[in-house]
């Protein structure tokens, strides 16, 4: 049987819409005037859509500046993983969040610690820092920030009894197991478990503080996709997975930003954003590619921002397996790397050699020390005098996870390969299964050789070399007695120089002993709008409060 | 059969290939590499937080317990939830349908509007240099990667000209229309300068698609004798054309539209990426980015069955718009 057919006259119907459709679709093409969505466009795009009165990143004619107003977009890689400050560990939900929400300390764009919620911070012993707070802070909804809230912030990061959340940032204030308020004074006690050189650092660079009341009234799920920090920025609008809005907070305990309002989105390509960049619709992109670097220089609207970031990539070799358990042939494949050619040629010049675990501008780095020279006459005699000479060796690495990886173990495979008595191949892994190797906790378990890269934002030396280079560290494939009584001595030290001196040793036997290749240092490259002034970071964070109209 | 009948028939064997799409997308967690605790942990976590998140998470569960658990949530309306954001993953896949909706509603218009009128010129004046272009067109179309088209719009139109916007969707179609229903056009017009590019990108190969089917049917048709019966009968020629051999050249487009459609809804995820087009693709590639499972099954679920509902509405209008369509 058929049911009642529709009449011809309805198809006909159909097309002449289609056909309309399409014609307004040129016509929007032609007539599109930025000026005029500006001030017609509904300031709330409802459900599905988000569009803002102000809108900065979308209307295509490159001008954020709408009523006097001075709007900002910043685009991402990636949106948030939510909006709690203590249930992630991503840098971009990381960006997202710092514009709202504040920690204790704070660190200036070189890295050194500097004050923030409080106005003085001292080691009043070695296992307790006391922090005193400032007066006049406010959340976004208004409260007084009191010594409560931030004894319960930090409370909530190492206690999982605290707050309802097993906060994934407990590992980040290492040793610090309690924050007690001071009764009568407006302070805070940090408290750690035995010596904590470490514990200002930290709070430095971790431990977001959040109203005790606000997180205690509300669930999970709002306290994900609400905000109320006393940071510069208030949130207004979130989109999940699209962008999140922000207006400056007036009442800030600083003076007000000078951006007014503020957006953050997200585009996964990289080419995405460097065409958003260069047509104007936004005014920050984060991690340009080094074959875009040129569009974004030639273009006169435009710059790049590049700096050197708190991430080192390397070369681990298993100190239990031949032929890395010899010194002598872990020190040849240092002299085999011609490490500025690699610098200089695979990563477009955007990355610093490296000869110890400990970047320049962190606690414990040795200033005395270089990256091994290329010499391939000295690697082939270490590996004859090594006894593995004829050695086939297998460098795993990741795909895409850091900056060229891929090429970089390409170009030290290809350098190896050029020595008479080695030969070296590239075995490409899958980032998790590769990271399930390296941190299963035995050392049977991680590949011989492998590229990793490793991101420290304490500007630290132990930070780094506890856990990736002493005995038993999280992602160690080495041993060596004296590196751990250094790096644990260093640990028990309350004394700055003292402490500072051991690091340094520490480093320098590193360099000799060649547990790794010493590879490079990443640059954190963005892209910037000329209509801006701000300058990168090293510690791959992006602040709008820093964000300023030139001149 | 009944058409009621026929149609029930067709929804009971699309959940058995739903029941399927879910059984292969779960058990393809299992058979890729990469515990997805490494992705949600860092790299010095301990080995209790890795417990603890596994735990959490449910991973630590037989196999057979963790399939049956989903499946009972499925049937509930449950996703589960993001291993990233411990968010709802059927409130996260839901909210970006209506963006790979419309973008490839967008491309079929695209595709209808430019294809039809296309493939019948090329019929109709076979041999002519409008056949030639029109053939030139349809092999372009079909040869052309839509990830490179993509770029290349993007560079001319958006960065060189500065016509439209590179990427982006600020505005659904939804609360465009109920703006422009409460007389304000710039939020639809938005909305059309942003899709413009995308759905021009996603519908390039579906128009040389469609373009070389038309014009192959409408040669085909206008070769048969009741052409040349309404022809002697006086008809004229454009009626001949456009009310006859025209409409029975559109049975097997209809079919392939329908078809096409469910495709361009599983197959935008590169159009979308490369214009930042927040729907299910860019969702299924950040997803895989982060092995974030409950967002990937779930995405590909939708996926699977918006393709099966679509097959279902192809073969009821297929039979609908021919009535020699016996139903069995």
């Amino acid at each position: 049987m058929t049911e009642d057919r529709q009449s011809p006259v309805s198809r006909r119907r159909y097309l002449q819409l289609a056909g309309g459709a399409a014609a307004t679709a040129a016509l929007a093409g032609c007539s599109g005037d930025s000026d005029e969505l500006n001030t017609d466009t509904p300031a709330d795009g409802g459900s599905g859509g988000n569009q803002s009165g102000n809108d900065t990143g979308s209307d295509g004619d490159g001008d954020n500046q709408s009523d006097g107003e001075f709007a900002v977009t910043i685009t991402q890689g990636q949106m948030d993983a939510g909006l709690d400050p203590h249930d992630h560990r991503e840098t971009n939900t990381d960006i997202i969040l710092m514009q709202i929400y504040e920690g204790t300390l704070d660190r200036n764009r070189e890295g050194q610690v500097a004050e923030g919620l409080a106005e003085n911070y001292e080691q009043a012993e070695p296992n307790r820092v006391r922090l005193t707070l400032r007066e006049g802070v406010t959340f976004h909804n208004g409260d007084e920030l009191t010594p409560e809230d931030v004894a319960f912030s930090i409370n909530r990061i190492v206690n999982n009894d605290v707050g309802g959340l097993a906060s994934p940032q407990s590992d980040q204030l290492a040793g610090i197991t309690e924050a007690q308020v001071v009764d009568g004074e407006r302070a805070v006690d940090v408290i750690s478990d035995g010596v904590n050189p470490m514990a200002i650092g930290l709070l430095a660079s971790y431990g977001d503080v959040m109203q005790k009341s606000w997180v205690e009234s509300n669930d999970s799920s709002y306290i994900n996709s609400h905000a109320n920090g006393t940071g510069p920025f208030q949130l207004s609008n979130y989109t999940q997975d699209e962008s999140v809005e922000y207006t400056k907070y007036e009442d800030y305990w600083r003076e007000p930003a000078e951006v007014d309002t503020l957006t953050i989105n997200a585009a996964s390509e990289s080419s995405t954003r460097v065409n958003q960049l260069v047509s104007g619709e936004t005014d920050i992109v984060e991690n340009v590619p080094p074959q875009e670097v040129s569009r974004v220089n030639s273009n006169d609207n435009t710059r790049i921002e590049a700096v050197p970031s708190t991430r080192i990539i390397y070369n681990g070799m298993r100190y239990d397996v031949e032929p890395f358990s010899n010194r002598k042939f872990r020190r040849a494949m240092n002299y085999a790397i011609d490490l500025e050619t690699i610098v200089s040629e695979v990563l477009s010049g955007f990355s610093d050699a490296t000869g110890q675990p400990t970047l320049e501008g962190f606690t414990g780095y040795n200033p005395d020390i270089d990256p091994y020279p290329y010499d391939v006459e000295q690697a082939e005699q270490l590996v004859e005098e090594s006894g593995f000479a004829g050695a086939t060796l297998e460098l795993h690495t990741p795909v895409g996870r850091y900056l060229k990886d891929l090429e970089i173990s390409q170009a030290v495979v290809g350098y190896i390969n050029e020595l008479s008595n080695v030969e070296a191949e590239v075995n490409q892994r899958d980032f998790g299964e590769l990271a399930a190797q390296l941190t299963s906790g035995n050392i049977e378990d991680m590949p011989h050789w492998y590229l990793i890269g490793w991101g420290n934002e304490t500007f630290d030396a132990s930070q780094t070399l506890i856990p990736l280079l002493t005995t038993g560290g999280a992602l160690s494939s080495w041993s060596n007695e004296e590196f751990d009584n250094l790096v644990n001595e260093a640990g028990n030290t309350a004394d700055a120089d003292q402490r500072e001196q051991l690091l340094r040793e520490a480093n320098q036997l590193a360099h000799d002993e060649a547990p790794w290749i010493f590879l490079n240092r990443q640059y954190s490259v963005y892209g910037a709008s000329s209509r801006i002034d701000w300058q990168a970071r090293r510690d791959e964070s992006i602040k709008a409060y820093e964000i300023s109209q030139p001149q | 059969m009944s058409f009621a009948q026929f149609i029930i028939k067709r929804s009971l064997q699309g959940i058995f290939v739903v029941w399927g799409v879910v059984t292969v997308v779960f058990l393809l967690r299992f058979s890729t590499p990469g515990d997805p605790v490494n992705f949600i942990a860092p790299l010095d976590a301990s080995p209790e937080l890795r417990q603890r998140i596994a735990e959490e998470l449910g991973l630590n569960q037989p196999l057979y317990v963790q399939y049956l658990d989903y499946l009972a949530g499925l049937l509930a309306g449950d996703m589960g939830y993001s291993y990233i954001s411990g968010t709802e993953a059927a409130t996260r896949i839901f909210a970006r349908v209506p963006a790979t909706v419309e973008l490839a509603v967008a491309a079929t218009v695209v595709a209808i509007v430019i294809s039809i009128p296309l493939g019948v010129v090329s019929a109709t004046r076979r041999n002519e240099p409008a056949d030639y272009v029109a053939t030139t067109f349809s092999l372009t179309g079909i040869s052309t990667p839509n990830f490179w088209l993509g770029i290349m719009l993007v560079l001319v139109f958006a960065v060189q000209l500065n016509f439209l916007p590179t990427s982006r969707r600020p505005i659904g179609f939804a609360p465009a229309m109920g703006y422009l229903f409460s007389g304000n056009s710039a939020g639809i017009i938005l909305w059309l300068q942003h899709i413009t590019l995308p759905a021009i990108t996603l519908g390039t190969y579906f128009t040389a698609l469609v373009t070389r089917l038309t014009r192959s049917g409408m040669l085909d048709e206008l070769g048969k004798s009741y052409v040349d019966a309404a022809r002697a009968k006086g008809l004229p020629e454009t009626l001949v054309r456009y009310k006859h051999a025209l409409r029975n050249t559109l049975i097997p487009v209809i079919t392939v539209l329908g078809l096409q459609l469910g495709t361009l809804i599983g197959g935008a995820v590169i159009t979308e990426a490369v214009f930042a087009w927040p729907g299910l693709g860019t969702l299924v590639i950040n997803s895989i980015n982060t092995r974030d499972w409950p967002l990937i099954q779930g995405c590909l679920i939708v996926i699977g069955s918006s393709f099966v509902l679509v097959n279902i509405v192809v073969d009821a209008l297929y039979a609908y718009v021919n009535p020699q369509v016996v139903y069995d």
